[in-house]
């Protein structure tokens, strides 16, 4: 049945989408979850909506140009609200993210017949996915693993605290510009997989169930590239076996994944005590 | 120019430093100078603007006026392998899975990614752990270290990049009376071993009384500098803290004592 499945271009691709994208996205998110990004990266997800509505709206038969701009737009101007207003980045992004929604809703009610995209962005289609996204996403995951571990100290000094970071000669500002960059770039190519609303499955659950089991960096960062690899590609194969969505079977399979960590976690914790 | 050169090579000089922050002025013409192996505590009441001082000198907020040199550089970030930096208690996320080994073998000197080289790195983070008392902590989360550990982590990762000046901003808040002597006592003891140049933000007049080589009281200009002696006296408290002060003296050293206070008793003035 795998040779089966694997005979299929179409699935051939997806599931090379798939294993680079989970483990990557792991690696992402440990510093999202972390840095407390996660809302932030719902937010760059729910905004991209009006990305593709414009697209669509321009007469573009592929939007994942407007959309990526659009993401990137949303991301500095959030970033933008931060640093010139008094309100909490929380509420920003609240707003940021009803008023994005709104407006891509609205944009893509005036436009007849896009009903099926609408559907195809907000759950995902990682089978219809082409050779070019395969090489976008490639891209995509060797420039942001070259950036995240030839960043690595700085990150995790920023992670840790920013004014440290600042004294121990790190370039914040740059360097939190060009992380933000990538995540937005990821979540913006993720949608096209996994959907607006699954999105952050991808970056979230992995890093969050590796944490549950790791009692350091270096472990964590391990940990949650595997539960990404592993629940990503069985994700996909799981959805092909019993024809089902394929976003919605990743996303359930990293919660699975997510569930036998914590209960590790606890099996473990009461083994240390008995012990 | 704020700082004689006859007094020896300067570390850190400010000269008529302005801070504004939220269109309010924190900071008022700010003159200040520390020469090399001194140990500066800046004093003086909430709100007087002790903390801002301190990340204005490191470059953490913008000056309105005047300018800064420390180690001979125009700003903070051209000599930051050159200088330590304990902040007030961190609150590390437990999200956050950085254990302390890992934490403090970020700033080792020469590591370009310090968990390919782990042999080397653990040989100098040992030794640096048992001189500062913390060796027993490498495994754990710094999440997870109380205040006082925490400190004593922060001051460990400082030295690793063995600097010339450490900076502290009350390193000592949240951190009991014990915890917090014992603390001064390793600090007394780095700055005499190291010949660092210390300069430190707390609220304790007795620790400053009793480690510090000068005194700068502060509300938002600085009112008066000078030796403990002289600055923690009762007049002076009752001008920067408008209310009458006196220092309590610690009457019970441990046995260790700073150069300072080594050096005061050879001046005839007892300071335990």
């Amino acid at each position: 049945m795998l040779k089966e499945m694997l005979s299929e271009p179409f699935m051939q691709r997806a599931l090379i989408l798939a294993l680079l994208m989970g483990p990557f996205c792991a690696l992402m998110g440990v510093f999202v979850t972390a840095r407390k990004l996660s809302f932030f990266s719902e937010t760059l997800a729910h905004s991209s909506l009006t990305g593709v509505a414009l697209g669509f709206w321009w007469g573009l038969s592929d939007p994942t140009f407007t959309q990526i701009l659009f993401s990137v737009f949303i991301a500095f101007g959030v970033i933008w609200l931060k640093e010139n207003t008094k309100l909490l980045t929380d509420a920003i992004m609240a707003v940021v993210l009803s008023g994005s929604v709104a407006a891509g809703v609205v944009i893509l009610s005036l436009m007849k017949g896009y009903r099926g995209e609408l559907h195809r962005y907000l759950f995902g289609d990682i089978l219809a996915t082409g050779s070019v996204q395969v090489v976008a996403g490639g891209i995509i995951v060797v420039l942001g693993t070259l950036f995240l571990f030839s960043k690595m100290r700085s990150l995790t000094l920023l992670t840790l605290n920013e004014e440290l970071a600042k004294v121990s000669g790190v370039r914040v500002r740059g360097l939190n510009y060009i992380f933000l960059l990538f995540l937005t770039l990821t979540v913006a190519f993720s949608v096209q997989l996994l959907g607006i609303i699954l999105v952050t499955s991808l970056l979230v659950v992995p890093a969050a169930a590796g944490r549950n089991l790791a009692h350091n960096l270096r472990q964590h960062l391990i940990l949650g590239v595997c539960i990404g690899f592993f629940s990503s590609g069985l994700g996909v194969i799981l959805s092909y076996y019993f024809d089902l969505p394929c976003g919605p079977v990743m996303a359930l399979t990293s919660i699975v994944f997510f569930i036998l960590s914590v209960l590790a976690s606890l099996v473990l914790k009461v083994f240390k005590r008995s012990n | 120019m704020t700082c004689h050169k006859h007094k020896g090579e300067t570390a850190v000089e400010a000269e008529g430093i302005s801070v504004r922050l939220g269109g309010k002025l924190v900071l008022k013409s700010i003159d200040l100078c520390i020469h090399k192996g001194e140990a500066i505590a800046l004093i003086g009441p909430n709100g007087a603007g002790k903390t801002t001082l301190l990340k204005a000198l490191l470059g953490l907020l913008p000056l309105e006026t005047g300018r800064v040199s420390i180690l001979g550089a125009k700003s903070a970030s051209d000599v930051a392998n050159r200088i330590g930096y304990v902040p007030q208690r961190l609150f590390a996320d437990p999200s956050f899975a950085l254990s302390v080994r890992e934490f403090l073998a970020l700033n080792q000197k020469g590591v370009v990614w310090p968990w390919f080289s782990r042999k080397k790195v653990d040989l100098v983070l040992e030794k640096i752990a048992e001189e500062i008392g913390i060796s027993g902590l490498l495994s754990r989360a710094v999440s997870e270290l109380s205040g006082g550990q925490f400190q004593r982590v922060m001051i460990a990762f400082a030295l690793l990049k063995e600097p010339e000046i450490l900076f502290m901003d009350e390193p000592t808040s949240g951190v009991d009376a014990p915890g917090e002597e014992s603390f001064y006592a390793m600090v007394g003891e780095i700055h005499r071993k190291r010949h660092l140049t210390v300069v430190l933000v707390s609220h304790d007049l007795s620790m400053v009384y009793k480690h510090a080589s000068r005194v700068y009281a502060l509300n938002r200009e600085i009112c008066c500098q000078g030796v403990p002696e002289e600055i923690l006296k009762g007049e002076n408290l009752e001008r920067i803290f408008g209310q009458e002060l006196s220092c309590y003296h610690h009457h019970h050293c441990h046995g260790e004592k700073s150069i300072e206070s080594e050096e005061r008793k050879k001046g005839g003035q007892e300071v335990c």
